[in-house]
């Protein structure tokens, strides 16, 4: 009559703690809430996802679910979408979400990095490691809403000025017949220079470490 | 050597006669009669307090077997994964978001940033959201003795083990067979009882009749689950010709409640044991049983109950807006359309203990058989019911609204969180019209929209501003 959860301390969670840096409580809480996603399965598919009503709210929806079935979030140098995910791979992905710990300004570059890595990832759809144009154009397409606020070219508008503000940041001046093929990862890095993303990309989990009395 | 066997033999059967015998004798004494006459010795409340001091016995054993091996006991963290801020207003959060680099939002100038700003938040949903975790049983802080609810295996001694052991002993084979004696006989009674009852000519002696058979039944029904059941403000119990609407954890609400007094039920004609136990109580009191048909038209649905309703003599009508079941440890939308009938609403709220069994039937996971051999074979289904003061529309109102407010305060007595969000989401998806809505509202913060920016982006969440849970209605609503 119901399973008995596994105890902490276990060894693929002393590999899972080493590799994404959560603690044993919760790493045991995000695995409960793995398997309620997953209807108790063992890998989680795109539509269960879908079934959260507060992310089908979110109008990058599909950018974000895509993010989690996204090799190269993986942290092993993978290419390419997979159709389902384990535990391991959706710890990877909400690693990616930490906060970096109030030490050295070398760990902070890096975590800084990896954020802005994800980011561009989510953008970068035919993973050729530059955003294009197009590629841009169609987030912004999904920020914006379909509706009568906007214009049609609105959107294609926007995508076009924030485009020739990154080119003109990046390459500075362009021959007339120059081509400016999109952004990479460099350029990606340099735009969002003064963006201290490391703060505020991050999503605040509880201290779960100390036992804590409820009521 | 059968001369040595033969007087065995006749030792033990007589042994069980005289078990049976006292079996019996007890089962009529201290369980049946009460039931029949409506009166209760008092034996299932002193059965709880007992309980309660072992699991607290059990509770500190554990603790103290955590401590010695210096480990921590697993506690279900009440506050969720994330450490939630207050939630502030979509333009707020992006005005915050941009703060640090250099960008005037005085012209519709699309930021990187922004994507940031729903990256995690789409990721904070991922991790928690407020309607997932309702569809799943509520987390005990404390350990009652049963397998299913142990998250601290580990930190067991013997005395516990052997406690434990007793305790399944007792629950499957004292309790449990006990139990459903006591649901057959029962269900069996007010089968049998009001086909006979049918048959009566007189009306009103059918309808007294019918009333008391009812109550004496769901009585047994009652003590079948040991469901001990405290009931709050019975003045406002439900009158005639009024709807009585209750938030839904599982099905044994409609016994618990019907235990107290005399409502008509509501439902979908079933076949098999069900469809016998309806038929054969409405041959004597007037239930509504709809054929599966006639379910999806609402207009046939409104005047069926209407008619009832108008009827002064007929008892109350039970209904669950919810539509579904819910854990108890919230309310989710309430369907409208029982509230658009013209009649004063008598809301009761229910509130399940979950230290003694957890109430909440989680279809998907389990049937309804599995799941009366589960709630038979906890240890109590204790509960409290609240009637609450009967509520009419008011002018002006809509249906949606009023339904809202009925929902409110229920939430508010059985101290469960008001949701607006359909409990259909159990099974169906969010419209798109949510998802367009929150785009409309980003385009207008980037057109500069400014005044706009009261409608938080919070909004189909916490009830916090009721005229925004109208814009809402029209996408959440299923029916």
């Amino acid at each position: 009559m119901g399973a008995l959860q596994s105890s902490p301390g276990q060894p693929e969670y002393v590999d899972l703690k080493e590799k994404t840096g959560f603690s044993f409580s919760q790493i045991r809480v995000l695995h409960k809430r793995f398997k309620l996603l997953s209807h108790n399965g063992e890998t989680l598919k795109r539509d269960h996802f879908n079934s959260i009503p507060d992310l089908a709210c979110n109008p990058i929806r599909s950018q974000i679910i895509e993010a989690f079935f996204d090799r190269r979030n993986f942290r092993q140098n993978g290419e390419g979408p997979v159709d389902e995910i384990h535990f391991e791979e959706f710890l990877m992905v909400m690693s990616h979400f930490k906060a970096p710990s109030p030490r050295m300004i070398e760990e902070r570059e890096s975590v800084r990095r990896e954020k802005l890595r994800f980011i561009f990832n989510m953008h970068d759809t035919d993973n050729d490691g530059t955003i294009t144009l197009e590629e841009y154009r169609h987030v912004i397409d999904e920020l914006l809403s379909l509706s009568e606020a906007l214009e049609k070219d609105t959107a294609k508008s926007i995508a076009d000025a924030a485009m020739l503000e990154v080119a003109s940041t990046s390459m500075g001046h362009m021959e007339p017949d120059e081509f400016y093929e999109g952004i990479t990862f460099e350029h990606f890095l340099k735009l969002l220079k003064g963006f201290e993303i490391e703060l505020k990309m991050n999503v605040h989990f509880s201290m779960m470490d100390t036992p804590t009395f409820c009521k | 050597m059968a001369w040595f066997t033969i007087p065995v033999e006749n030792l033990l059967c007589r042994c069980l006669c005289i078990f049976i015998t006292v079996w019996l004798t007890l089962l009529i004494v201290f369980i049946m009669v009460p039931a029949v006459l409506g009166i209760s010795f008092g034996i299932r409340r002193l059965y709880m307090r007992t309980l309660l001091k072992i699991f607290e016995w059990a509770t500190s054993r554990m603790e103290m077997g955590a401590k010695e091996k210096n480990q921590q006991l697993y506690k279900p963290c009440c506050n969720g994964i994330i450490a939630k801020k207050t939630p502030t207003s979509l333009q707020q959060d992006l005005q915050e978001l941009c703060g640090s680099a250099s960008c005037p939002r005085s012209e519709p100038q699309f930021e990187m940033a922004d994507i940031f700003f729903f990256c995690r938040r789409g990721v904070e949903s991922i991790l928690d959201d407020e309607v997932t975790k309702r569809f799943s049983s509520q987390e005990l802080d404390s350990w009652n003795l049963l397998t299913r609810s142990n998250y601290n295996f580990r930190h067991i001694s013997l005395r516990l083990t052997v406690i434990w052991g007793l305790g399944v002993l007792v629950r499957y084979g004292v309790l449990l067979p006990l139990r459903v004696t006591l649901a057959v006989t029962g269900i069996g009674l007010l089968v049998v009882l009001t086909t006979l009852l049918g048959f009566l000519p007189n009306r009103e002696l059918r309808f007294s009749l019918s009333e008391k058979i009812h109550l004496m039944c769901h009585r047994i029904c009652v003590r079948a689950l040991t469901a001990i059941i405290t009931y709050h403000n019975r003045e406002n119990k439900p009158k005639n010709g009024g709807i009585c609407v209750s938030n839904h954890t599982t099905p044994i609400d409609v016994i618990i409640l019907a235990n107290d007094g005399c409502y008509s039920m509501v439902g979908q004609v079933h076949g098999g044991l069900m469809g016998m136990i309806q038929r054969a109580m409405v041959k004597s009191s007037p239930h509504i049983w709809f054929e599966r048909s006639e379910v999806k038209d609402r207009h046939l649905v409104a005047k069926r109950l209407s008619d009832h309703v108008a009827d002064k003599t007929k008892q109350p009508i039970l209904i669950f807006p919810e539509g579904t079941c819910i854990n108890n440890t919230s309310v989710m939308m309430f369907k409208k359309g029982s509230f658009e009938i013209a009649c004063t609403v008598y809301p009761v709220a229910i509130k399940y203990d979950p230290r003694f069994g957890d109430a909440f039937w989680n279809s998907s996971k389990f049937g309804m058989v599995y799941y009366l051999l589960r709630m038979m074979s906890s240890w109590a289904v204790v509960c409290s019911v609240w009637y609450l003061p009967p509520m009419n529309r008011e002018e002006g109102e809509d249906a949606v609204q009023f339904a809202n407010r009925v929902k409110a305060a229920i939430a508010a007595q059985g101290g469960l969180v008001d949701l607006i969000w359909d409990g259909g989401l159990k099974r169906a998806k969010v419209k798109d019209a949510f998802k367009e809505e929150q785009q409309n509202l980003y385009s207008k913060v980037l057109l500069g929209e400014q005044d706009e920016g009261d409608l938080g982006d919070d909004k189909h969440l916490e009830d916090e501003n009721p005229e925004e849970d109208e814009r809402n209605q029209d996408p959440t609503k299923e029916q």
